[in-house]
């Protein structure tokens, strides 16, 4: 009988665990509390998991926005580029004592100095997927939940709101309208952080891109320009009618906070976003030339 | 030919291409943001892995864009040509290099956070398929140049038979042109090929009833003029390498698997280069055994010989990848579930995951979710065609995709229709009236034009608040202190203009302090309104107004009768907006009412915004704003949700999308 010994093997072995001993508790005990852990362990490494700071990309499309994250990423050329459709990360490395000056030798693999990793962001610029960047912006506070989300929003360092200054004439409005989005959005964003903990100052570098160009507004004229704008939106704002599902009883609280700037200013400036912690540069450059040195800079200053 | 292939990532970068002839690179963007943005051209499935033949051609500015599209990688494909030559052998052309580049690159398109992917040496894998394909686009014929040319001719139609037909005039021009310009004519079989390029674009109805006369014809001029061809247009890389090997091409094998045709290209080389091998049979045993196994001949090639030969060896590589995923592609077709065990296991660990959540989506997860989807949105007025074709889309999107951790598949349904709805309600450039307006009346003085004023004019079905609406829309231009004429576009309804002479007085009454200045333009009844308007806005000139409203008279959109004079209306009036107004209450018959409405106005006019009006009384059903957006790609600018004048709102997508998605 082959089924006899086994029986035997399996009544001993019961025997053996239900006998309280040393070894079987300790085995019990590793159980019970390894369990758990591996369970944790195995569910976090499922979700992706990033921390690293980041920089978000936006503008409307065709500024050259993943022409910009081309260049830096390879250190040498942009590549040739087209309208993106998604939002796309990529991991770069920014020295922090000067060992490598520019993003030409911080794309090198062997590039001296000691690093810190971060992420830029490139967000699409169509009309139709703005909404993209204007999440990273927000943040909903559920991180790692996709693999859209480029991390944490309290991780965002800094925006660099790359437009096409040979173009600008034409499309003023476009342009001014989504930066006013952008900074509406972080303004919002930083009267939010002000009852609980103050989320990291969010500053805004206005990349005018293209100088190349024979076109092209130098970054003074881009400024100026601008404000007007951003002025002339503010004043047709808040004239304008209100949003679909707003109440009539919230329009009080809505109104303070869907101003842009100094509360009832006659111009506008970029100074006046200093009042929420957001510090606007406007920078020339070039990423067809390569001259985008100082934007990296500016990067490496905010990482 | 050719003009350019190119290879990007939904990102937008551009990981490999080739230029034969230099593309405005405006081309591949319109056809992106047209294409996968705004979805306009392809209703039927741009986020699909199909073949290239399926995918509609999208035609820009005489360019010719063949395109296929890998969804899990997100990278397209994009070949580039004159829209006058008709290659039919490009789809082919993306469909193998899409086979090829994601078998070879796949494994770097996944890594995160970067944009490089290494794929310099895709330039050979690129050149053996291009000169390949092109010609065997015409190998069919090329072996027939001294058989009877019937059969030639039969082969060619056979081969081509859905070629749209060309004007015959065309096929003169072409002829040696295709010659002229090919890069791979130089031994005599592929001279004749290139040739012969000229007959797959003549009609293929008219080749049976043309072969008696102009088939010799033809056959002697081919001759002609690859005997002045061939040396001239032996330019371009592989073409220089053939040319050592002058032998006509003998013995053409025919496999029982039928690869004669794809593969005789290479057992020809093989049976020209390797003529340092001893025997017939031994060529030929070889020549087999590249036919059959393409990882064989690969190794045995690269011990043997070099330069020239690396071509070939490609060739076989290129070769087995396509046939490796033929079959892969067979074998997923044709495998069945596993035993009662399998799928046992499969369907806890599928329940298991459902809750956990990183469970892969497949059409039968999606197929029940998406019914219960569906019928979601048709309870919320959603019209069932834009219905259909949200959750096609979301389906087609999901299709593959793994889940979060602890999420299900109705939430993350429920998000992507979130995406997609919010995708779609979004305008493509702002919709800001009021800057829109002073653009016009107070150009500034560097733009150089002209002030003149806006003017807006409103158009719909009967009853759906025409004037109402222009009456709120007036309403607040004034508390804007704008000066605004009302023109009486509605010369037939009785009562029509003594309804807008009410509302004016109203709102002159409502807005005296706030200093904006409102008048009524009409001209009684019976007169032509698209008259009527053009003189308004010719008062509104001389007069100094800042916008002029046009109401019109309400028409059916199924009455040809009064949908055609909407055309003279536009032309006369020249208005900077046309609104549609739009009722909520309405239901699948929206759809037909923007589409009509959208497409009156002639050639080059469409409309410029909705309003939908009556929005308080459907609650949560606001599918009509789905419907209508659907229908024409054209936004809603503003909705009606009440009677007073003040009861006119932006659109706002958040709103819109939580209202649709509400389960109440």
């Amino acid at each position: 009988m082959a089924s006899t010994p086994t029986m035997e093997d399996l009544k001993r072995a019961l025997e053996y665990i239900f006998t309280p001993s040393t070894p079987v508790i300790t085995v019990g005990l590793l159980i019970v509390f390894l369990a758990p852990v591996l369970v944790h362990l195995y569910i976090t490494r499922q979700t992706p998991y990033t921390s690293l700071p980041f920089i978000l990309l936006a503008g409307p499309s065709g500024g050259g926005k993943t022409s910009l994250l081309t260049l830096l990423e390879r250190g040498d050329t942009a590549v040739k580029t087209h309208t993106s459709q998604t939002a796309h990360a990529v991991e770069l490395t920014v020295s922090t004592d000067a060992g490598a000056r520019t993003f030409r030798e911080a794309a090198r693999d062997d590039a001296p100095g000691s690093h810190k990793k971060f992420h830029l962001v490139d967000t699409p610029g169509h009309g139709k997927l703005r909404g993209a960047a204007m999440a990273q912006l927000v943040g909903d506070g559920k991180a790692g939940k996709t693999k859209t989300q480029f991390g944490d929003a309290a991780m965002l360092r800094g925006v660099l709101y790359v437009l096409d200054a040979a173009t600008l004439d034409d499309s003023l409005a476009d342009v001014a309208t989504y930066l006013y989005e952008v900074l509406l959005a972080l303004q919002k964003r930083a009267g939010a952080g002000r009852t609980s903990r103050s989320p990291n100052a969010v500053h805004v570098l206005i990349g005018a891109n293209k100088l190349d160009l024979f076109t092209a507004l130098p970054a003074a004229f881009v400024r100026s320009n601008l404000e007007a704008e951003l002025g002339r939106i503010r004043q047709s704002r808040s004239k304008g009618l209100l949003d679909s599902g707003i109440n009539t009883e919230e329009v009080g609280s809505e109104e303070q906070d869907s101003w842009l700037g100094e509360y009832g200013s006659e111009k506008f400036t970029f100074d006046q976003m200093k009042e929420f912690d957001i510090q606007v540069d406007v920078i020339g450059g070039s990423v067809l030339e390569g001259n985008v040195d100082k934007w990296w800079d500016w990067i490496g200053g905010r990482i | 030919m050719l003009d350019t292939f190119e290879i990007l990532t939904t990102s937008g970068v551009v990981l490999w291409s080739r230029t034969y002839a230099p593309i405005s690179p405006a081309i591949v963007n319109h056809f992106i943001s047209n294409v996968f943005i705004e979805e306009k051209a392809a209703a039927a499935g741009a986020k699909d892995d199909q073949p290239t033949a399926n995918n509609p051609p999208y035609k820009y500015d005489q360019h010719t864009l063949k395109w296929t599209f890998v969804k899990e990688l997100g990278i397209i494909f994009v070949a580039v040509y004159r829209s006058l030559l008709h290659l039919s052998w490009i789809d082919k052309l993306v469909d193998n290099l899409k086979t090829i580049f994601v078998d070879l690159y796949g494994d770097q398109l996944k890594k995160p956070n970067t944009t490089i992917v290494h794929c310099h040496k895709f330039d050979e894998y690129f050149d053996q398929q291009y000169q390949e394909l092109e010609s065997r686009g015409t190998t069919k014929t090329t072996h027939a140049a001294d058989t009877p040319l019937y059969f030639d001719e039969e082969a060619t139609s056979g081969n081509l038979g859905d070629e749209p037909p060309l004007p015959p005039g065309l096929k003169q021009r072409l002829k040696p042109s295709a010659a002229a310009k090919d890069v791979s004519p130089p031994s005599e079989p592929t001279s004749a090929a290139a040739s012969n390029i000229s007959r797959p674009s003549t009609p293929s109805g008219n080749n049976h009833l043309l072969v008696g006369k102009n088939g010799p014809r033809m056959s002697r001029k081919a001759r002609k003029m690859q005997h002045t061809h061939s040396a001239p247009a032996s330019s371009g890389d592989e073409a220089s390498s053939r040319k050592g090997k002058k032998a006509p091409k003998k013995g053409r094998r025919w496999d029982a698997d039928g690869f004669a045709d794809e593969e005789d290209d290479v057992q020809l080389d093989y049976s020209v280069t390797q003529n340092t091998l001893t025997s017939d049979s031994e060529i030929e045993t070889v020549g087999r055994s590249t036919a059959i196994e393409g990882v064989d001949s690969t190794s045995w090639g690269t011990t043997t010989s070099k330069g020239q030969f690396v071509l070939k060896d490609l060739g076989d590589e290129v070769h087995s990848i396509l046939k490796s995923a033929e079959a892969k592609n067979a074998a997923s077709s044709t495998t069945s579930r596993g035993g009662l065990v399998g799928s046992g296991l499969s369907t806890i660990g599928g329940l298991f995951r459902n809750v956990v959540g990183g469970k892969t989506l497949t059409k039968e997860d999606l197929d029940k979710a998406m019914k219960g989807m569906e019928d979601h949105l048709l309870k919320k007025n959603v019209a069932r065609e834009a219905a259909i074709r949200l959750c096609e889309g979301v389906e087609k999107e999901l299709l593959g995709v793994k889940t979060g951790s602890f999420e299900s598949i109705d939430s993350r349904i429920a998000k992507a229709m979130e995406a997609s709805l919010t995708k779609m309600l979004t305008p493509t450039s702002s919709l800001d009236l009021l800057r829109e307006i002073d653009a016009v009346t107070k150009p500034s003085a560097t733009s150089m034009r002209k002030r003149r004023p806006y003017v807006i004019s409103i158009v719909g079905v009967n009853g759906v608040g025409k004037s109402t609406n222009l009456s709120k829309i007036c309403f607040f231009l004034l508390q804007n202190k704008y000066k605004v004429l009302i023109a009486a576009g509605d010369t037939f309804r009785s009562g029509a203009v003594e309804q807008l002479k009410v509302h004016v007085r109203n709102l002159k009454e409502l807005t005296e302090r706030e200093g904006g200045k409102v008048e009524i333009f009409e001209k009684g009844y019976g007169g032509d309104a698209a008259t009527v308007a053009k003189d308004a806005v010719r008062e509104a000139a001389n007069e100094g107004y800042d916008v002029v409203l046009i109401d019109t008279a309400g028409r059916r959109h199924n009455d040809q009768r009064l949908m055609s004079s909407l055309e003279k209306f536009a032309k006369f009036a020249q208005p900077d907006k046309i609104l549609m107004v739009g009722e909520a209450l309405v239901g699948t018959d929206s759809v037909a009412q923007a589409r009509n409405f959208n497409s009156s106005f002639g050639p080059g006019r469409h409309l410029d915004g909705f309003i939908i009006s009556k929005c308080d009384t459907v609650g949560d059903m606001v599918g009509t704003l789905v419907s209508i957006v659907h229908a024409t790609n054209v936004p809603v600018l503003f909705v009606g949700v009440g009677q007073h004048y003040s009861d006119i709102r932006n659109f706002s997508v958040k709103w819109a999308v939580e209202k649709l998605l509400s389960n109440s």
